[in-house]
């Protein structure tokens, strides 16, 4: 009896913690600890885009400071891969994105780097991405970041609408 | 004598060239330790950003056609975290574990910064993920993730080449 008990809640534990996702707020506080932390440990401020930028300026050759946020990239496929690791399989799907390219995996290439411009570029021009502007720079109380994240939000209100109720 | 004071010249160039080198090679060094923990934080901001379904593109959709609440409140938390966080260090004036005071310099206001951020904005509804979750997204083994990281870095080389002196070095 007590054993059965004892192995349903490691059953349960188990698939929250390697198949299934979590309530916004269990995750958000994890995203918020995780960042708060970096601050209070280590005096470095989130960012990803910056990863990206430090990443570009190694192979280009030019200065930068030191390279935390290259590692900080590192491991985040591993974060991924742990918490879907009960069910991981390599996956050619991509959700919602199928349909609107027609299921042609070209379309979807060329769709997804094109996209992937329009992202490094407009977070290097805004200043920050979600994470970089959305969460430190509001959390910061800065008025760019307040009204990049309204930004953002507003044209991604506006494309997806125009995609799922227009085009599609 | 004019061929020497050239000479004298390219050599002294040469010192301050390797001089700045030596310069980088110091600023550059992360301990292996540093390295480590970097990687684990990494580790877990993909772990959370995972359970959170920010790297589901149907949730990014679902969150954009006003279908369900889930990334807001994920973004409206992490931001309450981060906020209230920062503002006890600074209210009791505790220095942080690390040594360093919290005194970052946040972005100055500037009206082109709306444009990247429309930019953004478009882009990240369009291929469903930001800089960070597509990263993950490699680990759950979305292979489609690769074309968009590969686009990211097009983009973050296409600003460096047209601002190279572009100053937001301290946010992201």
């Amino acid at each position: 009896m007590f054993l059965n008990k004892m192995n349903y809640y490691f059953h349960q534990a188990s698939l929250n913690l390697f198949v299934n996702s979590w309530s916004w707020w269990a995750a958000g506080l994890g995203i918020g600890l995780t960042a708060l932390t970096l601050a209070w440990f280590m005096g470095k401020r989130l960012g990803v885009t910056g990863g990206f930028a430090e990443a570009c300026s190694l192979v280009t050759g030019s200065a930068s400071s030191s390279h935390w946020r290259i590692w900080f990239l590192v491991g985040l496929p591993l974060g991924g891969l742990v918490a879907t690791i009960g069910q991981w399989n390599w996956t050619l799907t991509y959700g919602g994105l199928d349909a609107l390219t027609y299921g042609v995996s070209w379309i979807k290439a060329l769709w997804l780097f094109f996209s992937g411009i329009m992202i490094g570029f407009g977070a290097r021009w805004a200043g920050g991405c979600t994470s970089g502007n959305s969460i430190m720079g509001v959390a910061l109380g800065s008025k760019m970041s307040i009204l990049a994240t309204i930004a953002f939000m507003a044209a991604g209100v506006i494309v997806m609408n125009i995609l799922f109720k227009v085009v599609l | 004598m004019a061929i020497a004071r050239k000479k004298s010249k390219t050599t002294r160039k040469s010192i301050e060239v390797v001089l700045v080198k030596k310069r980088k090679k110091i600023s550059t060094a992360l301990s292996l330790g540093s390295i480590v923990v970097f990687i684990l934080f990494g580790f877990f901001f993909g772990y959370f950003l995972s359970k959170a379904r920010a790297t589901d593109y149907d949730a990014i959709r679902d969150m954009f056609l006003a279908k369900e609440f889930q990334l807001y409140g994920v973004i409206g938390m992490a931001i309450l975290v981060v906020a209230a966080g920062l503002f006890l260090t600074h209210r009791f004036k505790k220095p942080t574990l690390s040594g360093k005071a919290l005194d970052w310099e946040t972005l100055k206001f500037e009206p082109n910064r709306l444009i990247g951020a429309l930019l953004f904005g478009a882009g990240w509804a369009l291929a469903g993920s930001c800089p960070g979750t597509v990263i993950t997204q490699l680990g759950e083994g979305k292979i489609f993730a690769v074309f968009t990281i590969l686009g990211i870095f097009t983009g973050v080389w296409a600003f460096q080449k047209w601002q190279p002196k572009d100053s937001n070095n301290s946010t992201c």
